[in-house]
């Protein structure tokens, strides 16, 4: 909301400096957004007049002016093509700052010829987009005069953002009324005279449906002149950056922006019989004063003639029964429109009006005939004619709120003492009349405060006028702890997982929870998760899984020349749409170069291992203690079908997926690098919350340890893991590990056969192992991997 | 007696003439092996009798002693010349190098932790909602009706699904965790709730997602002040200050009455924005008491309960904080803004080690 500061003192007594009312507007909540003292922006620029005018020597869209300025005469060059012998203009002198683009002007040689100064246009000045020629002043304007002075610019407009429960300082006179509240001076009443009106109105107002429209007063104007309005009501409309566009519509403009009381004139003689105020009918249409075509829709409030649809109720009027400088009888609204229905047709139709914006915040009933007798005042003054009495259709409701309260609400709530007197000096400069019985205070709420509806929105007003700044610090530490935890198990698993995963040279990225349809098919069911009002295309679904933005962000990086890549994210991916059907996920990807070539190294590229050493480890560590961890080659489908695996713990659930990203995905996402991802499903890890902090017991041997080596030949198909796990299984008690050190595959061994050599360690917890206990297990253990390999020992 | 001057000299001629381990041996074999001179002048002693044996046997091992001396003295000089030598054989290029590298954590995840550091102290827990949300958890029982002005300045994302005829959205803010979390605990509540929000909005400042956190405490008597005490202990320890110029404004939010928009003070030395101290003033969030109208909404009685909730945006503290200028860079992805803002994985906020 803008407004003028000359605009307010006119409803507003006071001795207070301007920058103290700055403070306190942002104090009580209608908080400064910006200031524009307009009389420092145009102080350079005085009135001129063109004493001649001819052809620029070398341009031929170019003229040559002598502008006579008062103290002097000097020479300009100009590129308007409306600028004329004798012509009064705008001129701004060397050293003035030009508004639109901060230009200085400096004394310069234009195409050969010097020119002091420059003409300037509305546009150049900041005050409205016409730039098709420079401003051509009244004949009467005096040369030398400060521009300002005549368009009202020597003043400072101040903008404050209204929060929508604050309807009632959409007017000059709410924000007045609630600075003098504040303590910023007196409130000054207009002087408004009360027509009776001479004849009755020859149109008459039905309200068919009066809950979307509640009152419609209307008053008829005879023999109007709709002139240009006069210079104050221009100045005053431009000043908050409006255009004047004809007495009638300014003055209703005007009515609007200085009581927060939106009306409408109608062409009266374009009105077919009566006025209808009624629900529109599915199918009706009408051409808006935007001069757009509006579809309507049921319920929707239109205001109607006996033919047709002439306008929006409480929101915009129509082009047919709009006014225009031939316009002689009008008719004048006000009316209260329901907010609801006000908020939705505005919503279905994307119309955003003052009018609209003031309705469905909720208008003060007792506004609907004020509003009336200020714009018949106005109108008679600037347009002449005779007015109607006022035809009043429904009921102005009054609005009787009240709430009752104390004080010790109030200062519990507030967390500081405030007295009953005290309280009832604030509420009463509100203009909240109060009364006492016992505690209790009881409010009656004033008509143009619709927000006001509890003892909490009283707490408000008392600390808003009181000030902020007077509630004091109070200490929130508690004696005896509340909650048990700060995290759950949950959140400390995510919180672990983040770690870890960058402390194995991760990058983590926070991508967004959108993606790409286009390329998701492969990832889940894109019909379930689409939003229905996307940002972009390439945004219009939640995200099936992670990788599909971060296989982008890979694709983005290698554009920027990196060669490697270890990169994460931890969040959430989405089954469907539905609340809580999305699951926490930690996706990993390492591709590219693992090890630069060196002095030291070869260089190296990141495998599928190193993505499966990644995942195993950290489930190791989110997962401490005995577990059994089993992979399998059931991958979903973007994974290479031959290079993935699943990775099941304790038998029961799958737990993650490690693996190379299956050709054809990667090439969806143009990447040629092999790819390699883990996805670990962190709800699914099975809880391992610490029961106990003691650490399992640690039976430690003494007894020498033993190793020995063994090399089976086995299939290719045969997974090496069985290796393991067949030796290990001998003796639980004696075996200590089995490890796999070496792997080789040749012709040699036989047609798809492999060799596979193990390392075993024994020890007991009893004796030193003698020769034969060791050639005993050793046979046993190469019995055991050959029947369940159906391998061969190699000797 | 036998006189043993002989002897003592050519040890001591043999002696000089040492060049490696080997003539040490030697040596060794000559005087002290089975057959060396001094060994079978031991064996001598057994035909002499009485105080000649016990004087030679004397002189002789004296001798021994000190070939034995000779010896260890000698081997240990001869150790220390080899391991010299072999040292100035051994030079490696120091100025070689490989390195190790961690990866980074972003700085969404580390302010967010920052902030669960500060609040769990204070004895707020981490509650969690979901992302897409109902339209009553998210506008509703927030004391934002269907047709509050406000809905529309929160440009909602909505998809296909419904809850109770009403499509679900993605939700505009954290608040509905409070909805959530009272339906499921009884006061006294103290509550933190970290997380993604969307809006349909995307330009220089605004992002479609973005993170929140929100903050709920109900009890019997927390207060205005409370909320003052609260916010002021959280910024001073987030921004790593101890002094704070902090205003509180009226402001309007449907679910909190009073509602107030809290700024602190600033200062710019170059580039640089000094929190805390100064004259001017950055909105940093959002806080006011709870409106009765959301705690009956969530069957808590509004006059025997009360409290505060505030919510502020995470990019922002990040970017206040951390010298990031633009909110866009948090979500592209580019590892070059990446490892220069990410942190080490290593540096878990701490109230008794460093926060950052």
């Amino acid at each position: 909301m803008k407004f003028s500061y000359s605009w307010l003192t006119e409803h507003l007594k006071t001795n207070a400096h301007f920058e103290e009312i700055e403070k306190k507007l942002t104090s009580i909540g209608l908080e400064v957004e910006d200031i524009q003292d307009t009389g420092k922006a145009y102080k350079d620029f005085i009135v001129g007049q063109v004493l001649e005018e001819k052809k620029h020597p070398n341009a031929d869209k170019l003229k040559l002016c002598k502008v006579d300025i008062g103290k002097e005469k000097v020479d300009v060059v100009c590129g308007a093509p409306n600028v004329e012998k004798g012509m009064k203009v705008v001129y701004a002198p060397v050293g003035s700052t030009i508004p639109v683009n901060q230009m200085k002007i400096k004394a310069a040689k234009i195409r050969g010829v010097e020119s002091y100064g420059m003409m300037c246009s509305e546009y150049e000045l900041g005050i409205s987009n016409e730039h098709d020629g420079i401003i051509r002043l009244e004949e009467k304007e005096t040369i030398g005069r400060p521009f300002s002075e005549i368009y009202g610019l020597n003043d400072i407009v101040i903008e404050i953002g209204i929060t929508p429960n604050r309807q009632d300082c959409l007017g000059v006179k709410g924000i007045a009324r609630d600075l003098a509240s504040a303590g910023m001076g007196e409130l000054l009443e207009r002087k408004i005279s009360k027509e009776k009106g001479s004849f009755k109105s020859p149109i008459k107002i039905e309200i068919q449906d009066n809950k979307i429209c509640s009152a419609f007063a209307g008053r008829y104007f005879k023999n109007v002149k709709n002139t240009e309005s006069p210079e104050w009501l221009k100045n005053k409309l431009k000043s908050i950056g409006l255009r004047p566009i004809s007495a009638l519509v300014d003055i209703t403009n005007f009515v609007m922006y200085d009581e927060n009381r939106p009306l409408h004139v109608y062409d009266a003689d374009k009105i077919n019989g009566k006025i209808i105020v009624r629900a529109a009918n599915d199918g009706e249409s009408f051409q808006a004063l935007d001069e757009k075509d509006y579809h309507l829709k049921n319920g929707m409030c239109v205001i109607a003639d006996e033919k047709k649809v002439l306008g929006l109720g409480g929101i915009m009027g129509g082009e047919s029964t709009g006014c225009s400088t031939e316009t002689k009888n009008v008719l004048l609204e006000s009316a209260l429109f329901d907010e609801i229905n006000t908020a939705k047709t505005g919503r279905n139709l994307s119309i955003l009006s003052d009018a609209r914006y003031r309705f469905e915040r909720g208008i003060d009933p007792n506004s609907t005939l004020k509003g009336i007798d200020l714009a018949t005042q106005l109108i008679l003054e600037i347009c002449g004619g005779e007015c109607s009495e006022v035809e009043l259709a429904g009921n102005i409701k009054e609005n009787k709120n009240e709430v009752s309260t104390s004080s010790s609400y109030i200062s519990r709530r507030l967390g500081f003492e405030v007295s009953d007197k005290e309280l009832i000096s604030i509420l009463s400069s509100l203009g909240i009349k109060t009364s006492q019985t016992g505690d209790v205070i009881k409010c009656s709420i004033p008509s143009w405060r619709q927000d006001i509806h509890g003892e909490a929105d009283i707490s408000e007003e008392v600390i808003r006028i009181k000030g902020y700044e007077n509630i004091p610090t109070s200490n929130i530490r508690l004696k005896t702890k509340i909650n048990k935890n700060i995290l759950n198990y949950a959140q400390k698993k995510l919180m672990k997982a983040r770690h870890f995963i960058a402390s194995i040279e991760y990058d983590e990225l926070v991508t967004f929870s959108f993606t790409d349809s286009k390329n998701c098919e492969v990832f889940g069911d894109i019909n379930k998760l689409k939003i229905v009002n996307p940002i972009s295309e390439e945004l219009d679904i939640l995200r099936p899984n992670l990788l599909p933005n971060l296989l982008q962000a890979i694709k983005k990086n290698k554009n920027r020349n990196f060669d490697s890549f270890s990169i994460f994210e931890i969040g959430s991916q989405y089954r469907s749409t539905s609340p809580e059907d999305q699951l926490n996920v930690a996706c990993g990807i390492k591709s590219g170069i693992k090890t630069e070539k060196s002095w030291k190294n070869m260089q190296t590229e990141f495998d599928i291992y190193d993505v499966k050493q990644d995942l195993t480890s950290l489930i190791d560590y989110l997962m401490p203690g005995n577990k059994k961890i089993s992979v399998s080659n059931d991958c979903p489908s973007w994974y290479h079908p031959g290079r993935s695996g699943s990775i099941k713990i304790n038998n029961s659930v799958i737990a993650g997926y490690f693996g190379e990203l299956h050709p054809r995905v990667a090439n969806q996402f143009k990447i040629k690098n092999k790819t390699n991802i883990f996805e670990l499903y962190l709800d699914e890890l099975p809880n391992t919350e610490k029961k106990t902090t003691n650490k399992p017991v640690l039976n430690l041997s003494d007894f020498q340890i033993v190793t020995r080596d063994f090399a089976f030949v086995i299939d290719k198909k045969v997974k090496s893991e069985e290796v393991v796990t067949s030796a290990f299984k001998v003796d639980k008690e004696l075996i200590r590990n089995v490890e796999i050190f070496d792997l080789f595959e040749d012709d040699s061994l036989g047609k798809d056969k492999k060799s596979i050599a193990i390392k075993v360690t024994l020890q007991s917890n009893e004796k030193t192992l003698a020769e034969n206990d060791i050639s005993e297990i050793s046979s046993k253990i190469i019995e055991s991997v050959e029947k369940s390999t159906s391998g061969t020992v190699r000797s | 007696m036998k006189d043993f001057r002989e002897l003592e000299t050519e040890i001591k001629k043999a002696s000089d003439k040492f060049t490696d381990i080997e003539s040490i041996n030697e040596f060794r074999i000559k005087f002290l092996g089975k057959k060396g001179i001094i060994s079978l002048e031991m064996k001598e002693l057994a035909s002499l009798s009485g105080d000649e044996r016990k004087q030679n046997a004397e002189k002789l091992n004296k001798i021994k002693d000190s070939v034995l001396e000779i010896i260890a003295s000698k081997t240990e000089e001869l150790n220390s010349e080899e391991l010299e030598k072999k040292l100035n054989s051994e030079t490696l290029d120091i100025t070689l190098s490989t390195s190790k590298s961690y990866g980074t954590i972003h700085p969404i995840s580390q302010v967010i932790e920052e902030v669960i550091t500060i609040f769990g102290d204070l004895d707020f827990f981490v509650a969690e909602g979901p992302e897409v949300e109902t339209d009553y958890n998210n506008f509703t029982a927030l004391n934002t009706s269907e047709h509050h002005p406000a809905r529309q300045m929160h440009d909602t994302f909505y998809v296909e699904t419904e809850t109770d005829g009403m499509p679900n959205v993605l939700r505009t803010h954290t608040s509905p965790v409070q909805i959530r979390s009272m339906l499921k605990q009884k006061p006294p509540i103290r509550l933190i709730a970290p997380g993604k929000t969307f809006r349909c909005d995307n330009d220089q400042t605004h992002s479609p997602m973005f993170h929140q956190v929100e903050g709920l405490v109900i009890d019997q008597e927390s207060n205005m002040s409370h909320l003052k005490g609260c916010l002021e202990i959280f910024l001073k320890t987030f921004f790593e200050t101890d002094k704070l110029n902090m205003r509180f404004r009226p402001s309007h939010f449907p679910f909190t009455e009073p509602s107030a928009e809290v700024d602190i003070g600033y200062t710019k030395k170059g580039n640089q924005l000094i929190i805390g101290e100064g004259e001017d003033w950055l909105e940093i969030l959002g806080c006011g008491m709870v409106h009765p109208n959301v705690l009956e909404n969530v069957n808590i009685n509004s006059n025997e309960y009360q409290g505060y909730a505030f919510g502020m945006g995470i990019e922002r503290l990040a970017m206040l904080k951390y010298g990031i200028s633009d909110l866009r860079t948090f979500f592209d992805s580019d590892l070059r803004w990446n490892k220069h803002y990410g942190f080490s994985p290593l540096n878990i906020p701490s109230i008794i080690g460093d926060l950052s």
